[in-house]
């Protein structure tokens, strides 16, 4: 579904990815490990088609179409879904309204018809309890003065509701505490499904612990160092980071 | 009598030649006194320039070579102005009174609303003049009044409302510019007085009618009574060919609440002056503006709000957004008289540039002269959010709906303010009319 090679980027400057290699197939859940400032988030944002990233290198196939030449829009509407580490506060923009745009336009896209109003309303009412999220969410703007586990929910009750192929969650398990871990893992799982894939991308272990997965990648300097399935989740949680890092240089 | 005005020096500008010929013109009225000194003062002190401390942003000399000439009475063909122009429909105001180029278009005496007095200036300078001087006074040489010395001078006929009740549906004046030549003009006078306890809407509706808008030079007056509460609107919506100088006046007595919007969408350049004057305590003022810039319009927006009693509060909040090679200013300025404790201001004026070729300029001022005062001011100008702007492509959205719900969103601290739905409803459609993509902006609203 996803193929990524030998990708290189640059933030202001500076290069944060310098080759990465991975690839990730329909039905399966990857998980990409690494300390802080280790390019986690730029790939995250390079993927979902952040202009600011200068691509330098490398190819990113997505269903077999090359990712990179798409722009962000086009990229959400052939099912790619991007869950933020901070999801922007956007006052004056209503929830709601944001939700039902994006629905619209992916069924635009894929030359189906506009949701019908009051099928939408009871569409979101009920991921929305299934998201153990108020019903005052209907009406707020984007975002806007809500919890960071509140916003995180909102992330994961938009992928919900827009089931998209390839999900990229950005530390989507950072700020919550363990109900809300719970909550917003039962909704991952809840979209797992031998069509889709999902890549998780988190500093810790204990994410892992609810949603598993089928790979493990260890990404640091910019680069994957070292991949395996889950036990090597288990392993870095043992061992540290600097084990990875440390076993590249020997 | 003699109607030349006694000034040391012959009017040296075409257009202030014309002005001189115009008052010659004019049939002396009761309030001649007055209208005297206000033309001497405006030709002695001529057209504002860039020079002056309110105009520096707004070069006016292509207004001096031009002659002008009275704008019609009424409009000759006709036709009533485009319906799709109305900001309610019949069911959801009081009325509508029309003015056209500064003249009621009677009989206004028909217009029976319980609640309001309407009586045309030209009627009231005849039976009541005492009264309506006592609006008039005193002429003002700030650089600010400098239009509205010369609408005092030359307004021939406007309205006055005199508001005695509560009023549940608001009251509409639609203003139709319609020049039968190229350089006319127009002196629009609205006197709108709120008597105690009374309670009002009024919306001030500026359109234009045929080939050609006259220069409109129009002034509007708000006197608040104690107790007194008036949602004034004033709304823009010429076309881009129109110059528009208006000027507002509030006078606000003890315990009084005035919520004043100044909407332009439309001109080609559009000057807006608000003064405001908290006299006796606990009298508060909420004051909006929204400025669209758009094309080649000039909007030039400058609000003076004088704290002059304990205990006033005022509220300022400016939205400007500018497009293509348009250009917007905020000149906004809270003064706090010395002996107003307790006075509490805010101002915050916010401008969104949509075009490397637009321009916003804010300066918010504040001159304070008494102790005890709480006043806040803040201004930023700045593009569309990048972060915001990202993460609504990320979920699907086509860039122009993203931009347009931005620059939406932009503006809503001011559009959620208006109390009166329907007049919102249209006003944001005329917004958004403005506004790339605005067909899919619209389903979304």
């Amino acid at each position: 579904m996803l193929k990524i090679t030998d990708l290189r980027a640059r933030v202001a400057g500076r290069d944060i990815l310098k080759g990465v290699n991975l690839e990730v197939n329909a039905g399966e859940v990857h998980a990409i490990m690494g300390p802080n400032g280790s390019g986690k988030s730029t790939l995250a944002q390079v993927l979902a088609g952040r202009e600011d990233y200068e691509i330098t290198g490398g190819s990113v196939t997505f269903e077999g179409r090359d990712l990179l030449a798409l722009r962000a829009e086009e990229r959400a509407r052939a099912g790619l879904f991007l869950g933020f580490q901070y999801p922007v506060e956007i006052p004056g923009v209503n929830n709601v309204y944001l939700l039902k745009a994006a629905l619209n336009a992916k069924r635009k896209a894929a030359g189906e018809s506009e949701v019908d109003a009051y099928e939408f309303l009871a569409l979101i009412k009920q991921k929305m309890k299934f998201m153990h999220m108020s019903e005052s969410f209907l009406t707020r703007g984007v975002n806007e003065g809500f919890s960071g586990g509140e916003k995180k929910r909102n992330e994961v009750l938009q992928m919900l509701v827009l089931e998209p192929k390839l999900a990229i969650l950005d530390e989507t398990d950072s700020g919550l505490d363990i109900d809300a871990l719970k909550v917003v893992s039962n909704g991952v799982n809840s979209l797992r499904d031998p069509q889709r894939a999902v890549v998780l991308v988190t500093h810790y272990q204990r994410l892992l612990d609810y949603i598993e997965p089928d790979r493990v990648h260890v990404l640091s300097g910019g680069r994957i160092l070292k991949s395996g399935d889950k036990s090597l989740a288990k392993e870095l949680e043992r061992r540290g980071y600097d084990w990875v890092a440390g076993a590249e240089v020997a | 009598m003699s109607r030349a005005p006694q000034v040391s020096t012959l009017p040296q500008s075409a257009a202030l030649r014309s002005f001189a010929a115009q008052w010659h013109a004019r049939d002396v009225d009761a309030l001649q006194p007055v209208r005297e000194e206000a033309m001497q003062r405006f030709l002695k002190l001529g057209l504002p320039t860039m020079r002056d401390e309110t105009w520096r942003y707004t070069d006016l000399r292509s207004l001096a070579a031009r002659s002008f000439v009275d704008a019609p009475r009424s409009i000759r063909d006709s036709t009533p102005p485009d319906a799709a122009l109305a900001l309610l429909g019949n069911s959801e105001r009081a009325a509508t009174l029309h003015m056209v180029n500064g003249h009621p278009t009677l009989p206004v005496a028909g217009e029976a609303i319980d609640g309001v007095e309407i009586r045309p200036l030209r009627e009231v300078a005849r039976l009541d003049p005492g009264a309506l001087l006592r609006f008039l006074q005193p002429l003002s040489d700030a650089d600010q009044q400098r239009w509205g010395l010369l609408n005092t001078a030359l307004f021939v006929d406007g309205l006055y409302l005199k508001i005695t009740g509560r009023l549940a549906a608001p009251l509409v004046i639609l203003h139709v510019a319609s020049g039968d030549g190229a350089d006319n003009i127009a002196y629009p006078r609205v006197i709108i007085e709120a008597a105690p306890g009374s309670s009002a809407t009024i919306i001030e509706h500026h359109v234009a009618h045929g080939e050609h808008t006259p220069l409109v030079d129009s002034h509007t007056q708000l006197a608040l009574r104690q107790g007194a509460q008036l949602e004034h609107y004033r709304v823009y919506a010429t076309g881009a060919s129109a110059t528009h100088v208006d000027s507002l006046t509030i006078h606000q007595d003890r315990d009084s609440r005035c919520k004043q919007f100044t909407i332009v969408l439309g001109g080609g350049l559009v000057r807006t002056a608000l003064e405001a004057h908290l006299d006796q305590p606990g009298a508060s003022l909420d004051s909006n503006s929204l400025l669209v810039g758009h094309a080649e319009r000039h909007v030039d927006c400058v609000n003076i709000v004088t704290h002059g009693a304990a205990e006033t509060r005022s509220n300022q909040t400016a939205r400007a957004i500018a497009g293509d090679s348009s250009r917007v200013i905020i000149n906004s300025k809270v003064i706090v008289n010395a002996g107003a404790v307790h006075a509490h201001s805010q101002q915050s004026c916010r401008g969104l540039l949509l075009s490397p070729t637009a321009e916003i300029d804010t300066r918010p001022q504040l001159e304070i002269h008494a102790d005890e005062v709480k006043c806040a001011h803040g201004a930023t100008t700045g593009r569309l959010d990048p972060d915001m702007l990202f993460y609504m492509l990320s979920r699907g959205l086509d860039r122009e709906t993203a931009q347009s719900l931005l620059v939406y969103a932009f503006l809503a601290d001011v559009l959620t303010g208006m109390s009166v739905v329907p007049a919102r409803a249209a006003i944001e459609n005329a917004l958004i009319a403005q506004l790339p993509d605005s067909q899919t902006l619209r389903k979304f609203r």
